[in-house]
């Protein structure tokens, strides 16, 4: 520790970098004593002493003793009152002092330093006194921009900076000032420029329009309500403004034009006609030969495209569409980004955006699946010019399948993607021919990816299923093959999964990647879990008709083991997922309708059932039957016309099968209520032009027959009806995602086992 | 004193540019180009009125060559071996490598084609090239002890540059012919801001407002790639030097970006030797191609092949580049007879081409039929695309360069004489700059401001150092905040930034003139009280 004294004793004399750097490491030791800590500080702070060194020692002192901080700062404050370049070093210390609160710089000062000889402080205080110091912004803005004007480029550049800054807390907007620094002659002060440009939230529409015109606009009419010098200044201003957006565009280096296409991603939103305008600037800008001054233009464009503000014109379909075929895979998907969410205005760009696409798939194979993905964009959003197009494309497509022209494979799968996606979140418009949906079936596992965005592979299997089916004919009759299930997706269906695809098509980028990952994911677990529900309750579904005929041969015991076997599996599921509830409820009632149907059945055969089933315990089964039917139609909603038939089929076995088992003293109550639903029944079959079964047929002769001799129907035999009863067979009964539970939970106030509420007002009677 | 300026050629026309500039007692020739139109005597600038005993030496300090243009350099073979001028030369390199090619070119047509007297051989213009001290971009070049030269970027052509000069206190530039937009291969022109009190400029399109070029390159790589995808062959009539790189550059461009795989070609001879200049002056052209000269250089055209007389009736797609651009005859008049008949065909021609060439008959009006000599004619059923490519700036471009510069005095040169005076009347009004359009053989004296050397003092410099701007407080105050558009054009503050610091000269007897701030001059009269 003999360094100490010394220090006293050469005084005068300049500190030696050796002499500094022991100081340093005392300093930075935290046990050394502090009488040998405030000679040091002596030994710094005098004033012949200081040089940047000595500021780096007064910080470490301040930082690790933290005693001696405040006298430190103090005599680095001192320090700042020099008139050299040391003034903003120490200032630079203090601002690296953590503790230290905002310190505050007079005006005065503040003006000083900035206007010192030396040209980094210079630089570094207009770069920093902003953030670091409190000065006045009116003071601030002031001298920033006094200094756009200096000699030095990087002057005029943190000047720059630093008015955008103050342009941030909303101290300056000045366009015109912005604009003629545009045409800066360094390269940096220009980028500063446009980046500055960008961060403008008003500019007036007459500046904007400017901006993209070398020309100086002679607005007469505005020039009219000016006096004398006020139109001197706009013209000098307009004159400033004048083409700075166009120069930006047209610079040599590309970071400067990158710049200038993205400061028009925020500025295209102010006004509709310079979005306008700008496009056809923008336009170009796809034929600059850096590519990422290319991804920039298009991705300013998708954004104008979500903003609504994107109307393509014809005249810039070449340069629009030919980016499809850039040989830069980014641009391609950019391009193709935009064509997903576009808007088409008539059918010629449509057309040409579909060869432009074909033409990308010829040229590069591996864009394939986000091509097509974009065709049934295209398709989606344009179901119009899809119309148009779908009789020349359908003849292509059956000539290319009859051929079976291996080589046009891709364009025919676009083909038939373009035309498949049409009728989707769109009404059906009958104008696509359903044998297109059977062709598209054969291409199902190449052009699934392009509808991932809004369902699976087996969910499009069903769509394209349920479309390839003629409009007019409809499922019962067909007698479809073991696993090739009527699954029809409709939009409903599948809540989550529709709505996202939406909301990505119109908000596209706005969800963030990460986002849209999870929850795709979700909704995919939901989709999965669903649809192995789906497949489970169809499946037994699909069993009763079978097991029917196993009735019919008197096989009952047998048929009544297996539905209850199938009952135990079915109240054993639990899923969470709000559709897959609605499917096993479904599932269950349905069942339990059958086993009481099947039980009812029994009685039809006297001559095999055992006699011990007394007349009370039939009336007691049917009229649950007739409950629980009743229960479906009305706890279930979303039932088509064919199944709403089947079940008032079914209510009409309840009521046939008592007319002809209970010859019971309400017969023409009954038969009253049969004739009701059997004109249901009719007006239902003449509304969908649908056949009858050959039950119900036999049942509205019967009924005419009974209507013409008596107007009660009392004079029909039983027997009349058992001979229709041995007519019925069970329908298959698919379950699909329209098909929706409805429940309520009610929850009275007041309403426990110890005061029981007896009567609910508004509320049927409830069944205990 | 004065800059006298002396204008021999270029001055209200194009043509033959050749400016003599006395400043501060050193004659420096800017230029010294022929005309193209004319034969006579009238083709070289009046080197007489120089020296009328033709001591050319001691007349001029030195020669300054801005570029290779022929209307630049024409006349610089026949002024040095001729009427021998033996002093220092300066060009840019690449004008220096390029200058040899185009005087050499012009000799040929001259004699050989024409069969006119020679003015210089081979030999003359070796000789006059050894004469010639090459200079880089920015470097300052001491020519003798007062006056220093230093060269800018100007874009134009390849090595197109403005000259700075200086001698003693007075500083001035010359820009010749330069381009303030940027092109494909070469950058837009690039000068610091300095304080000058003479700049003389080019006028070319004194009054016309260019538009962005990229529609005009849209429209011609529309053109060509229609006709190409229909199977037709384009023909591209080019001059070899500067246009023929330019677009070459931009369709090997478009071919690279759209992958294309029709072949591009250029006719064998000058083109093919210019682009290996091209591909060694590499440092020369724009900002792109030198970043990415590294890894690829961009003259080394990919999908460019040589083409052979052979292959004119070829079938399939192609594009091919000749020379002459005008269609004036040569090679491209050749293959023109070839491809001009089918309708799939295509010939882009340049915006301006001379009366009385094919280019020029094909641009005026729809010619079904063409006489190329009395025994000939063409059917031209092609199609015809123009293409206006000008490295020239616009009036905007001269503007804002003369707005960044601020000159006290600006001279214009090389353009018309009625736009001229348009431009001219601007940069008075607008800018308040004095103005000056002087006409062929005329002297010019700019009234400059009195130079006095003098010492000035370590705190007036100091104090000049420092900025100092001033603000202007706007005063049409009840204007303000009432509506957006007139907030936006009366800002609070205009500021400016003289940078002229307040000084007193003081001049004492037997001394050395001295210029103080005023803070000093108290001090300096106190101590003369004292000494008294």
């Amino acid at each position: 520790m003999d360094d100490t004294p010394q220090h006293q004793s050469n005084s005068e004399q300049p500190l030696t970098l050796h002499t500094l750097s022991s100081i340093r490491s005392l300093l930075i030791n935290p046990s050394t004593p502090k009488p040998t800590l405030s000679s040091i500080l002596q030994t710094l702070t005098r004033s012949s002493q200081l040089t940047h060194h000595t500021l780096n020692l007064l910080t470490d002192l301040a930082t690790h003793h933290p005693s001696f901080s405040q006298l430190a700062l103090d005599s680095l404050l001192t320090a700042t009152e020099s008139h050299t370049r040391l003034a903003i070093d120490s200032l630079a210390s203090i601002s690296q002092l953590s503790f230290s609160k905002p310190f505050e710089l007079d005006g005065g000062r503040f003006v000083s330093l900035c206007f010192g000889p030396s040209i980094p402080g210079r630089i570094w205080m207009l770069k920093n006194a902003g953030y670091l110091f409190k000065v006045r912004p009116a003071l601030l803005f002031t001298v920033l921009l006094g200094f756009t004007k200096d000699p030095y480029p990087y002057v005029r550049a943190a000047s720059l900076e630093g008015l955008v800054g103050l342009s941030e807390h909303g101290d300056f907007n000045d366009v015109s000032m912005l604009c003629s620094m545009a045409r800066d002659m360094s390269m940096k002060v220009r980028i500063e420029a446009f980046n500055s440009l960008a961060k403008m939230e008003i500019v007036s529409k007459e500046f904007l329009l400017q901006s993209l015109s070398k020309r100086v606009f002679r607005n007469e009419k505005l020039r009219e309500t000016m006096d004398q010098s006020t139109s001197e200044q706009f013209v000098m201003l307009a004159t400033s403004v004048a083409g700075a957006l166009v120069h930006g565009l047209e610079d040599e280096f590309f970071e400067v034009r990158k710049s200038a296409c993205q400061s028009l991603h925020t500025l295209t939103i102010l006004s509709v006609e310079f979005a306008r305008e700008a496009l056809d600037l923008l336009m170009d800008m796809l034929n600059d030969d850096s590519a990422v001054v290319r991804l920039q233009a298009l991705e300013t464009m998708h954004h104008m495209a979500i903003n609504g503000c994107l109307k393509l014109q014809e005249k810039h379909l070449h340069m629009f569409l030919g980016a499809l075929v850039d040989n830069c895979r980014e641009v391609r998907c950019a391009e193709r980004k935009i064509l997903k969410i576009v808007k088409l205005n008539d059918l010629a760009m449509f057309k040409s955006s579909i060869d432009r696409l074909m033409e990308n798939l010829d040229s590069y194979l591996q864009d394939e699946a986000d091509v097509f993905s974009a065709f049934s964009h295209l398709g989606r959003n344009h179901k119009k010019f899809v119309g148009y197009i779908v009789k020349e494309t359908f003849e292509e497509v059956e000539a290319a399948f009859e051929e079976n022209l291996e080589f046009k494979s891709a364009r025919v799968a676009a083909l038939l993607i373009i035309c498949i996606s049409a009728p989707l979140f769109n009404e059906y418009l009958g104008v696509i021919p359903p044998v297109l949906f059977s062709y598209a079936v054969t291409l199902l596992d190449r052009i699934y990816y392009a509808f991932s965005d809004i369902m699976d592979k087996d969910a499009l299997l069903a769509y394209l299923c349920e479309k390839s089916r003629p409009p007019s004919y409809s499922a019962p009759n067909i007698n479809h093959g073991e696993g090739e299930q009527q699954l029809p997706l409709i939009e409903g269906d599948t809540p989550n999964c529709a709505s996202n695809g939406v909301i990505d098509s119109k908000v596209g980028s706005q969800i963030t990647k990460e986002q849209k990952e999870l929850a795709s994911y979700q909704v995919e677990q939901h989709q999965s879990e669903y649809n192995e529900v789906t497949k489970f309750v169809n499946y037994i579904l699909a069993k009763f008709p079978d097991m029917w005929q196993m009735i019919e041969t008197s096989l009952t015991n047998e048929v009544l083991r297996s539905l209850r076997c199938l009952k135990e599996e079915l109240s054993t599921l639990k899923f969470d997922s709000l559709g897959s509830h609605d499917a096993l409820a479904f599932a269950l009632l349905y069942l339990r309708i059958i086993m009481l149907l099947v039980e009812v059945w029994e009685h039809l055969f006297p001559a095999k059932g055992s006699c011990s089933h007394g007349t009370g315990e039939l009336e007691f089964k049917l009229a649950k039957l007739d409950r629980r039917i009743k229960e479906l139609m009305s706890t279930f909603v979303g039932f088509s016309a064919e199944e709403e038939l089947n079940m008032l089929e079914l209510i009409l076995v309840t009521y046939a099968l008592r007319l002809c088992k209970l010859e019971t003293i309400c017969v023409n109550l009954t038969f009253k209520r049969l004739t009701s639903i059997y004109s249901c029944v009719e007006s239902i079959l003449k509304e969908r032009s649908v056949l009858p079964s050959n039950f119900v047929v036999e049942l509205g002769k019967l009924l005419h027959e009974c209507c013409t001799i008596s107007i009660n129907g009392a004079s029909c035999s039983p027997l009349q009806f058992d001979r229709c009863l041995k007519l019925f067979s069970l329908k298959k009964f698919v379950f699909h995602g329209t098909v929706k539970h409805l429940k309520a939970e009610l929850s009275i106030s007041n309403n426990d086992s110890l005061h029981p509420f007896p009567f609910v007002s508004g509320l049927p009677a409830l069944e205990m | 004193m004065a800059i006298e300026t002396l204008v021999l050629g270029a001055g209200q026309e194009v043509g033959k540019s050749c400016v003599i500039v006395n400043i501060n007692g050193k004659r420096i020739m800017f230029d010294c180009g022929m005309h193209m139109g004319y034969t006579d005597h009238r083709r070289f600038p009046d080197f007489s009125l120089i020296s009328p005993s033709a001591n050319f030496n001691d007349a001029l300090s030195c020669i300054i060559i801005t570029h290779f243009h022929l209307d630049h350099v024409g006349a610089l073979v026949y002024f040095t071996e001729v009427c021998g001028y033996r002093g220092p030369v300066y060009m840019t390199y690449p004008t220096k490598a390029l200058s040899p090619l185009m005087l050499e070119d012009y000799r040929k047509v001259m004699v050989d084609r024409r069969g006119e007297e020679e003015l210089f051989t081979s030999e003359h213009i070796a000789e006059c090239m050894k004469k010639v001290i090459a200079v880089d971009l920015k470097q300052t070049v001491q020519v003798d002890e007062d006056l220093q030269i230093r060269a800018y970027y100007a874009g134009h052509v390849i090595g197109a540059a403005m000259f700075y000069v200086k001698v003693g206190d007075a500083e001035m530039v010359y820009t010749g012919d330069y381009n303030m937009t940027p092109d494909r291969h070469l950058g837009a022109a690039q000068i610091d801001r300095l304080r000058l009190d003479l700049l003389i400029t080019e006028s070319t399109y004194a009054t016309t407002i260019r538009d962005s070029k990229y529609a005009r390159e849209r429209e011609f790589l529309k053109a060509v790639h229609k006709c190409v995808s229909g199977g037709g062959k384009v023909l591209i009539p080019t001059f070899a030097l500067g246009r023929a790189q330019e677009l070459c550059i931009l369709l090997d461009d478009y071919w690279e970006r759209m992958n294309l795989k029709v072949p591009i070609y250029f006719s064998a001879g000058l083109t093919i030797q210019a682009n290996m200049y091209y591909k060694m002056l590499i440092g020369w052209t724009s900002q792109k191609i030198k970043d990415t000269y590294s890894t690829h250089n961009a003259f080394d055209f990919k999908n460019v092949h040589k083409f052979d007389r052979s292959m004119i009736d070829a079938p399939g797609p192609c594009v091919l580049f000749a020379t002459p651009g005008m269609i004036s005859g040569g090679f491209s008049l050749e293959v023109f007879k070839h491809w001009a008949p089918s309708e799939n065909n295509l010939v882009t021609l340049p915006g301006y081409c001379v009366a009385g060439t094919v280019g020029h008959k094909l641009t005026s009006g729809k010619p079904t039929k063409i006489d190329t000599d009395p025994d000939t004619q063409i059917d031209v059923r092609c199609q015809i695309h123009q293409l206006a490519f000008s490295p020239h700036t616009d009036s905007k471009g001269i503007m804002d360069l003369v707005k960044f510069l601020s000159p006290k005095h600006v001279m214009l040169v090389h353009g018309e004489k009625p736009k001229m005076a348009s431009l001219k009347e601007r940069i008075h009004s607008e800018l308040g700059i004095p103005c000056y359009t002087p006409a062929n053989n005329e002297t010019v004296s700019i009234p400059s401001t009195h130079y006095v050397n003098a010492e000035a003092s370590d705190t007036f410099i100091r104090n000049c150092l420092n900025p100092n701007f001033t603000f202007k407080k706007c005063n049409s105050v009840e204007t303000c905040g009432s509506t957006l558009i007139d907030r936006n054009l009366t800002p609070e503050l205009q500021v400016e930034d003289e940078r002229v610091a307040d000084g007193i000269l003081v001049m004492e007897n037997n001394k050395k003139a001295k210029v103080v701030h005023r803070d000093e001059l108290l001090l300096m009269l106190d101590e003369k009280k004292h000494e008294v």
